[in-house]
C-alpha cells in the first residue's frame, strides 16, 4: 500500500517559493528606474491574491472586486485629506477595517445567491459605491477625486513620496509579504481546504454539515480586507484617488490578470500581474489597439483551451511528466 | 425604449440560453455600426439599414457561436465572462482598426426628425417612432415566445437539454437561431439608439452595467418584465436626473441591489428560472 | 431512532411521498426498494433535510428535527450517500474524506494549522481510505479514478462522518461486482448500534444484507416486513419484484 503523502507535505515551504521574493529584490536593484511601476505591479499582485481567495479557492465568481480596492483607496485618501491623518501604516490597517467591514455586510447578504444574480449583485454593490463616491464630492472628491495627498514618513524613517521610489517599493513588497504569509497560512489551513470543498461541490459540503455560509462570509470578508489594503498601497504610493479605482475596468481587469496567472494556485497572481503589466506597459502605449486585440484573443483562447492559466499549463505539464516517469 | 430594445436581445440570449453573455453590447455595437456605415457608404435608407444590420450581425453572431459560445454551454460562468469580455475587447479593436476610434453619427431620415403634434403635446418624433416599434417588438417577441411551436420548444430546450433532444428537437442548431435573434436584436437597438447613446468602440463597456440591470431587474428570459424593467429604469432615471441631478444613478443600483437580493429571478421573474 | 409521521412532499400536481410513516430502529440493518421513481431518493433528501416536507415530520430519537437545517442533523448523526457521486472532483481522495472528517471533528473552520498537519485527521482518512482499499488512489483525484472506485469515496466520506443514522443511496450502482464486496465489508465494520438504511435494486444484496425491508410504490408504503415476509408476499412480487426473486 502507498501511503498518502502528498497532503502532508503540501504546505511545507518549498525551494521554489523564495525565488519571487528574491527576484523582486533583485529587481529593486537591478532597475533602479521602474521602480515606481514595480510599485504598481506589487499593489497589482496583492490584488489579485485577495482575488484569488474568493475566486480560485472559494469560487465565488465576483465582477465588484473593486469595490474593496476602491473602499480602501478612499479610506486612506479621506483620512489623509481631511483629517490630516497621513501614517502609512496605521493608514493601511484602518482600509482593511473598513473594506472589510463592507465585505462582511455584503457578503452577508450577497452569497445568500449565486450565479448570476451574484454576479449582478456584486456589480451593483459596486457600481453603488462608484455612485457615492461621486455624490459624496464634498468628502470624497467627486469625479476628479483627492489630488495631491502626502502621506509622513514609514516608521517615522523612510521618506515616502510620489518622489520617493525606493521605500515605496520596498514598503510595498513588504505588506505584499506579510499579506502573502497570511493568505498562504489560510489556503492550507482546514479552512482553506474546506473553501475548495465548497468550490468544488456544495451540495457534498452541505452534506458533511460544514457551515458553508459562514465560511464564504468570512473568506469574502478576509479577501476584501485584503483588497482594502491593495487600494491603500495605491492611494500611498500614487499620491491621489480617483473613481477610476471603482470601476468595472477595474474589477474586469484583476480578474483578467488572475485568470492569465491561474487562479486557485497562489502563485498565478504574481505570474499573471508581472505578465499582464509588462506586456500593457509596452504594447499598450505603442499600440493600445493591438493591444486589445491581443488581450481579446488570449482570453477568448484561455476561455476556451486553458483554464487554469499559464501555471495551469505548467502543471500540467508537470503532471505528465510525472506519468510517463511512472 | 432603447434600454429595452437592446435588452431585449440579452434577455434572450441570456436568459433563454442561460449564457453570461458579457459581449452583448458588443454585437449592439456591431449593429450600430452596420447600420451607419451603410447608410453613409451605400445610401440605403434607414429602415433598410435597420434590416440590413439585423442580418448582418445575426449573421456574423452565428458563426462566433458555433464556435465560440457552443463548447462553454456547460462550462462555468467565469469561463463564460472570460470568453464574452475576450470578444468585447476583440470587436472593440477590430473597429478601431478598421473604422477609426471617432464617434458616429447618425443620419435621420426626414420623416423621423423633428416634432410631432399629439394633439395635447408636442414631442420628439424619433422618440415616439421608437416607442412605437418597441412596443410591436415587445408584442411580436412574446407572441412568439409565447404561442408559437418554436418559442415552446426554445422554452423546452433551456428547461430540460436531454429532454428535448430525446423528443427529436434539435437543441444546438434551435439555440443557434435563438443566439443569432438575441444578437440581430441587439444591433438593432444599436442601430436606432445611436442616435441618443452614442456610437464608438467603447460603447459595449460603457452601457453593459445598464443592459445586465435591466435584464436582471425583469427577469432571465421574460420579454415582458425586460420591457417593464426598460421602462421603469429608463422612467426613474429620468425622474431622479431632474430631482436628484447626481444621485439619480445611485438610487437605481441601490434598488436594482434591494430587488435583486428580494427576488433573485427578478421583478417579473418566475421562480425556478437561475 | 429516526422516525417520520404522516411525511407528505409533492412537486406540483405530483406526490411523490404520501403519509410515509415511518422507523428505522437503533442498529437495523433496513433496505427500501421499490421501482424506479418511486421516490426513494426524495425520501432521503426529506430525512436529510435537503428538500422541506409538504406536510409531516421527521423526528430523531423522538425529538423533531422536522425545521433543522441539513447541517445541523449532520451533526446530530444522520449522514447520506448520493445516488450519483456527489465528490470534490478536483481534489484527491485524501482530501475527500479530510474535509469530511474534519467537519466531524469540527476543525473545519480552523485558520492557523496546515491541514497537512493534523495528524487526528490524517490519521481517520488514512484508517477509513485503507478500510475500502483506496491506499492505492489517495493522491489521485477523483476525476482520475474509474467511476466504481469514485463509488467507495462516497462512502468513505459519510462514514468519516461517524454517523448514528447513514442512508445509502444505491450504494452498490456502478461498483463492479467483484468489488462490491469491499462496501458491504466496510458496512459490516460499523458498530452494531448504527442505524442503516439502504436503497438498492439489486435483490441479491437487498437478501443478504438486510434485516427488514420496506417497499415503496408511488412514494407510499406499499409493505414492510423481514425478507422473508416480502420474498413470499405475492402482491409485492407482482408489483415490483417479479422476475427478480423468481429467476
Ligand atoms: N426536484 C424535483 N422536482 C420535480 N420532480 C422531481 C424532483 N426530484 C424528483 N422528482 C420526481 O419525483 C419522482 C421520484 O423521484 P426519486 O428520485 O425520489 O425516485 P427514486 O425512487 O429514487 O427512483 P430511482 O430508483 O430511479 O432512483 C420522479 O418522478 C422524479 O422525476
Ligand atoms: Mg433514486
Amino acid at each position: 500500500m502507498i501511503a498518502a503523502t502528498e497532503l502532508a507535505r503540501r504546505h511545507r515551504l518549498r525551494w521554489w517559493e523564495a525565488l519571487p521574493w528574491i527576484a523582486s529584490l533583485a529587481c529593486f536593484f537591478a532597475f533602479p528606474n521602474y521602480l515606481a511601476f514595480g510599485t504598481q505591479v506589487l499593489i497589482t499582485i496583492l490584488f489579485a491574491l485577495s482575488l484569488d481567495l474568493v475566486l480560485g479557492y472559494a469560487g465565488i465568481v465576483t465582477l465588484g472586486h473593486a469595490a474593496f480596492f476602491g473602499a480602501g483607496a478612499y479610506t486612506v485618501g479621506m483620512m489623509a485629506m481631511h483629517w490630516g491623518w497621513n501614517e502609512p501604516i496605521s493608514g493601511l490597517i484602518a482600509a482593511a477595517l473598513v473594506a472589510g467591514a463592507i465585505g462582511l455586510a455584503s457578503g452577508l447578504v450577497l452569497l445568500r445567491t449565486h450565479g448570476l444574480a451574484l454576479l449582478m449583485l456584486t456589480l451593483c454593490t459596486m457600481a453603488l459605491l462608484e455612485q457615492a463616491a461621486n455624490m459624496g464630492a464634498a468628502w470624497t472628491g467627486g469625479f476628479d477625486g483627492m489630488p495631491g495627498l502626502s502621506f509622513s514618513k514609514i516608521l517615522g524613517l523612510f521618506g515616502f513620496d510620489v518622489l520617493y521610489y525606493r521605500s515605496q517599493y520596498l514598503y510595498a513588497l513588504a505588506v505584499l509579504f506579510a499579506c502573502f504569509a497570511i493568505v498562504r497560512t489560510l489556503v492550507y489551513s482546514s479552512f482553506g481546504q474546506s473553501l475548495t470543498g465548497i468550490r468544488e461541490n456544495l451540495l457534498r459540503m452541505h452534506a458533511v454539515g460544514a457551515p458553508v455560509r459562514v465560511r464564504q462570509v468570512l473568506a469574502y470578508t478576509v479577501s476584501a480586507a485584503l483588497a482594502g489594503v491593495a487600494g491603500a498601497l495605491f492611494t500611498q504610493a500614487n499620491g491621489y484617488v480617483n473613481l477610476a479605482v471603482l470601476s468595472l475596468e477595474r474589477s474586469a481587469g484583476v480578474m483578467i490578470v488572475l485568470i492569465l496567472g491561474g487562479y486557485g494556485r497562489l502563485y498565478g497572481a504574481f505570474v499573471g500581474a508581472i505578465a499582464y503589466m509588462l506586456l500593457e506597459h509596452v504594447l499598450a502605449k505603442a499600440y493600445p489597439t493591438a493591444w486589445q486585440l491581443g488581450l481579446g484573443i488570449t482570453l477568448i483562447v484561455v476561455a476556451l483551451f486553458a483554464r487554469n492559466g499559464v501555471i495551469g499549463i505548467f502543471d500540467s505539464l508537470r503532471r505528465r511528466i510525472e506519468r510517463s516517469a511512472r | 425604449m432603447v434600454l429595452f430594445i437592446v435588452s431585449v436581445g440579452l434577455s434572450v440570449t441570456m436568459g433563454l440560453m442561460g449564457f453570461v453573455n458579457l459581449a452583448h453590447g458588443g454585437f449592439a455595437m456591431l449593429g450600430g455600426y452596420a447600420i451607419v456605415l451603410s447608410m453613409k457608404h451605400w445610401g440605403l435608407p434607414f429602415p433598410a439599414a435597420l434590416a440590413f444590420g439585423f442580418f448582418a450581425v445575426a449573421a456574423v453572431s452565428v458563426v462566433l457561436e458555433r464556435l465560440l459560445y457552443a463548447p462553454l454551454y456547460r462550462a462555468t460562468e467565469l469561463d463564460q465572462v472570460l470568453l464574452t469580455i475576450g470578444l468585447v475587447f476583440t470587436m472593440i479593436a477590430t473597429l478601431t482598426l478598421s473604422v477609426g476610434p471617432e464617434t458616429q453619427t447618425v443620419e435621420l431620415p426626414e420623416w423621423l426628425r423633428g416634432q410631432t403634434d399629439l394633439g395635447f403635446i408636442e414631442y420628439r418624433t424619433y422618440s415616439l417612432a421608437l416607442i412605437v416599434a418597441g412596443t410591436a417588438l415587445m408584442i411580436a417577441l412574446w407572441f412568439g415566445f409565447e404561442r408559437t411551436r418554436i418559442g415552446a420548444r426554445i422554452r423546452a430546450a433551456v428547461d430540460n437539454r436531454r429532454m428535448a433532444q430525446s423528443m427529436g428537437v434539435d437543441v444546438g442548431r434551435l439555440f443557434t437561431l435563438t443566439f443569432a435573434l438575441g444578437s440581430g436584436l441587439a444591433a438593432i437597438g444599436g442601430g436606432l439608439g445611436a442616435e441618443i447613446l452614442g456610437l464608438d468602440p467603447q460603447y459595449p463597456f460603457r452601457y453593459l452595467a445598464y443592459f445586465l440591470i435591466v435584464v436582471a431587474v425583469g427577469g432571465l428570459g421574460r420579454i415582458s418584465g425586460v420591457f417593464f424593467a426598460a421602462i421603469l429604469i429608463g422612467v426613474l432615471d429620468f425622474v431622479l436626473k431632474i430631482y436628484f441631478p447626481k444621485g439619480g444613478t445611485l438610487f437605481i443600483y441601490a434598488l436594482t441591489l434591494i430587488l435583486l437580493l428580494a427576488r433573485p429571478h427578478g421583478l417579473f421573474g418566475k421562480k425556478g428560472t437561475s | 431512532m429516526l422516525e417520520t409521521k404522516g411525511l407528505c412532499k409533492n412537486f406540483g400536481a405530483l406526490e411523490v411521498a404520501r403519509e410515509v410513516n415511518f422507523r428505522l430502529e437503533r442498529g437495523a440493518r433496513h433496505a427500501l426498494i421499490g421501482p424506479n421513481g418511486a421516490g426513494k431518493t426524495t425520501f432521503i433528501n426529506l430525512l436529510t433535510g435537503v428538500l422541506p416536507p409538504s406536510r409531516g415530520s421527521v423526528l430523531l430519537e423522538g425529538e423533531d428535527v422536522t425545521l433543522l437545517a441539513q447541517a445541523r442533523r449532520v451533526k446530530r448523526g444522520i449522514a447520506r450517500t448520493f445516488q450519483i457521486n456527489q465528490l470534490f472532483r478536483g481534489l484527491t481522495v485524501q482530501e475527500n474524506v479530510c474535509i469530511a472528517v474534519s467537519e466531524r471533528l469540527g476543525v473545519g473552520g480552523s485558520m492557523l494549522r496546515a491541514a497537512g498537519r493534523r495528524a487526528d485527521v490524517l490519521d481517520e482518512a488514512a484508517r477509513l481510505i485503507d478500510m475500502l482499499k483506496l491506499g492505492q488512489d489517495a493522491d489521485r483525484r477523483i476525476i482520475e479514478l474509474p467511476y466504481g472506485r469514485q463509488r467507495l469515496v462516497e462512502i468513505a466520506l459519510a462514514l468519516g462522518l461517524q454517523p448514528r443514522v447513514l442512508l445509502l443511496d444505491e450504494p452498490a450502482a456502478g461498483i463492479p461486482s467483484a468489488e462490491s464486496h469491499i462496501l458491504l465489508d466496510a458496512i459490516a465494520t460499523l458498530p452494531k448500534d448504527i442505524a442503516v438504511l439502504i436503497i438498492e435494486h439489486d435483490m441479491d444484496l437487498v437478501f443478504r444484507f438486510a434485516e427488514r425491508i420496506t417497499v415503496l410504490v408511488s412514494g407510499a408504503i406499499f409493505a414492510e416486513g423481514t425478507p422473508a415476509e416480502i420474498a413470499a408476499n405475492r402482491e409485492v412480487r407482482s408489483v415490483y419484484l417479479g422476475s427478480a426473486l423468481d429467476g
